[in-house]
């Protein structure tokens, strides 16, 4: 054999093993949450839990949270650990972004100040867990960011439904976080192109 | 006398009071107040009241604003109105009613204030010369208010509030404010806006404190404060008197016509009143109700702002590095009152004389400063009565010394937690008058009181408060010794809840 030809087939094998490992990350994990005893299965967030020695860097692109109307929009966001959040007010009224704690933990709280109509405040989640926004002056506004470890999450949409794309094959932790329900865990096998998965929250 | 003033009992209900209101306090706090504002813009009382029913910056924009948002209202309104006509009509005028609108809400909501009264012990002199008074009183008044509130479209806004009952079970209550207001009238000459208002109805004067929207459990005192003349009335052997009966007091809602404004970003307050008088009985013998004259009422008051960053400053509310906040501001005011009190239609007491003018004028000034969580207030106030003098035998009236007085009040409130104020107020009353009638009997010239209070809002819509009064001395007679005067103080301790929906 040739070192032309032996070269040939290691180009082939290596596009067929560059092709696999590309078909392994167009993986993608399908599932419904129910929910029992909450309103809506609505904004429930989705996430594969930290991966043993894997880690991430963090995502390059800010998330926006605007407060409109006197409400933060989107009430849930969820975004990866290290994301930067960007806290815009499009109201014509006070506001101001704090939270008294990440997922309980006091000494995480933050408070953003006040910026006018128009202005945004970033600011940079490196701690795991759920920061619930609140605006001091009006009590009734509420919005959260999830904090999760991987890249891999989404939102259920109003019937409770999501999608977690790009995900390569494995095992892993899946994992929900709801404002009105305990947290899920199940395992799941991300073998196949498209896992499909049932999750149930409950209040 | 040694007076002990917190007994066992009062620690015991106090402390009682703390464990209820932990207990409150620990369960989920996730209700608002949803009175008719909150309903129509969903939203908290706290967006415009720092200790309902105290405006905070907001507020008193919203309120300028003819109750409306002072930008973008119709962004955050939740419940659209009734439009009655479309907004095209208006060309169509005056071949057309005007098109107007009312609120798509029901703007309603409710009050009910009820206390628990805990009086000082007295003594057995003080039962034997004024009879007794239990020392508790369970929820008393119980005060059931209604008010309704809102705009009708961009220029009118209207204000009703009645206390269905007050005072205790099947107790009557009456109208308090009830007027409709023309916002803005001034844009009509191009005047900058909100530069002149005009209000019509049964509305409180343009006090520098509100009387009938405050959050203390007590009055003002020097606001309360009526003038009479030293003396008993004429008749029943009574034959030289002195005339002036003038059961006037500040803090009533009187019916009138007012014309204001708030310009200069709301930091300028001027209002004119032509107001009809008291409505309680006056004139000796408090024979009458009605008088022809009426009053003027003047008031004019500037906030000076205090805020260094001029985006703060000049802003609805201050930008604080905790988020938005009440200016820190002094404001200071001046205040006049005239009336003319007149007694004696169709000779009615005297027949030898015509009808007794009496001009009376009460002025005063005010102060408030607002600093972060810290609030310093006060007024002083002077009242002046023209006085005569009846001879019924001689058939003589001559002009006497004026009845005056003076008096006014001093306080502060304290922002602990958004939801905890401690308060503090010095009521002071200093009337010859009053004095000389012991009416009511005072160890001094001035009568003066100490109110420390709290504030506890245990939802935004529900409050605990209390107030401990520890009010002037009461002479009364030494029942060992007829010929000794002892001075007795019945303080008073006066806790309840408030709530409104």
């Amino acid at each position: 054999m040739s070192l032309s030809r032996i070269a040939g087939k290691a180009a082939v094998a290596a596009s067929v093993t560059l092709a696999l490992v590309g078909a392994s990350w167009a993986n993608e994990i399908k599932g419904k949450v129910s929910v029992q005893g909450i309103k809506s299965p609505e904004n429930i967030a989705v996430y594969v839990d930290a991966i043993a020695d894997k880690k991430f860097e963090a995502p390059k692109d800010h998330i926006v949270v605007d407060q409109r109307k006197m409400s933060f929009i989107p009430h849930v966001v969820a975004v990866q650990q290290g994301a930067t959040v960007e806290f815009l007010n499009s109201d014509s009224v006070g506001h101001n972004v704090y939270w008294p704690s990440i997922s309980g933990n006091k000494k995480l709280s933050h408070n953003l100040g006040t910026w006018p109509k128009g202005e945004k405040k970033p600011f940079q989640f490196n701690d795991l867990g759920t920061a619930s926004l609140l605006c001091n002056v009006h009590p009734e506004m509420s919005g959260y960011v999830v904090v999760v470890p991987t890249p891999y999450f989404a939102l259920t949409d109003k019937d409770g439904n999501f999608e977690i794309k790009n995900i390569p094959a494995g095992k892993y932790t899946l994992k929900t976080w709801s404002d009105d329900g305990k947290p899920t865990t199940q395992a799941v096998d991300v073998s196949a192109a498209t896992t499909a998965v049932e999750l149930t929250v409950k209040k | 006398m040694k007076s002990r003033v917190l007994n066992t009992s009062i620690m015991a209900s106090v402390t009682a009071v703390v464990v209820v209101l932990w207990v409150m306090l620990a369960s989920v706090p996730k209700t608002s107040a949803i009175p008719a504002f909150s309903r129509k813009y969903q939203t908290s009382c706290t967006t415009c009241h720092n200790n309902y029913p105290e405006l905070n910056d907001f507020g008193e924009a919203f309120k300028k604003n003819g109750f409306k948002f002072p930008k973008d209202d119709e962004v955050f309104v939740k419940e659209p109105p009734v439009l009655l006509g479309s907004k095209a009509q208006k060309e169509a005028f005056p071949g057309a009613v005007y098109p107007g609108e009312i609120p798509g809400y029901l703007p309603i909501a409710f009050r009910y204030e009820g206390n628990f009264t805990l009086n000082r012990k007295q003594p057995a002199g003080v039962i034997a010369q004024n009879g007794f008074t239990p020392r508790t009183d369970l929820f008393a008044p119980n005060t059931f208010t209604i008010i309704s509130a809102g705009s009708f479209g961009p220029n009118f806004s209207f204000w009703i509030d009645d206390d269905i009952s007050a005072g205790g079970t099947g107790a009557g209550g009456g109208l308090g404010d009830g007027w409709i207001k023309y916002n803005d009238l001034g844009r009509v000459f191009h005047l900058p806006k909100n530069s002149l208002n005009v209000r019509f109805g049964q509305f409180e004067p343009d006090l520098p404190f509100s009387q009938a929207r405050t959050y203390y459990l007590s009055g003002y005192d020097v606001f309360n404060e009526a003038a009479f003349a030293q003396g008993p009335a004429c008749g029943g052997g009574v034959t030289v008197c002195q005339t002036t009966h003038n059961a006037f007091i500040l803090g009533s809602p009187q019916r009138g016509i007012e014309f204001g404004g708030t310009p200069n970003n709301g930091n300028f307050n001027w209002s004119v009143a032509v107001l009809d008088g008291t409505g309680s009985n006056y004139g000796l013998g408090g024979a009458l109700t009605a008088r022809s004259t009426k009053d003027v009422y003047l008031r004019a008051s500037y906030k000076f702002n205090l805020e260094r960053d001029p985006e703060s400053r000049n802003g609805v509310q201050a930008a604080g590095p905790t988020g938005p906040r009440d200016h820190t501001s002094i404001r200071v005011g001046a205040f006049y009152y005239h009336g003319n009190n007149e007694q004696n239609y169709g000779n009615s007491l005297f027949p030898f004389v015509n009808v007794i003018s009496e001009p009376f004028y009460r002025v005063g000034g005010d102060i408030r400063f607002k600093y972060r969580k810290l609030e310093l207030y006060g007024v002083a106030l002077t009242g002046h009565d023209d006085n005569h003098l009846v001879d019924t035998v001689a058939q003589t009236i001559t002009k006497t010394n004026a009845v005056t007085f003076t008096g006014g009040f001093l306080g502060s409130n304290f922002w602990i937690y958004p939801w905890l104020i401690a308060t503090m107020r010095y009521d002071f009353v200093n009337s010859p008058s009053d004095f000389i009638n012991r009416s009511p009997a005072s160890q001094y010239n001035t009568r003066n009181r100490v109110s420390p209070g709290y504030q506890i809002l245990v939802r935004a819509n529900i409050k605990v408060v209390g107030e401990y009064q520890y009010t002037y001395g009461r002479p009364y007679t030494d029942p060992a010794n007829p010929l000794n005067t002892l001075y007795f103080r019945p303080n008073t301790f006066v806790t309840g809840i408030d709530y409104v929906f």
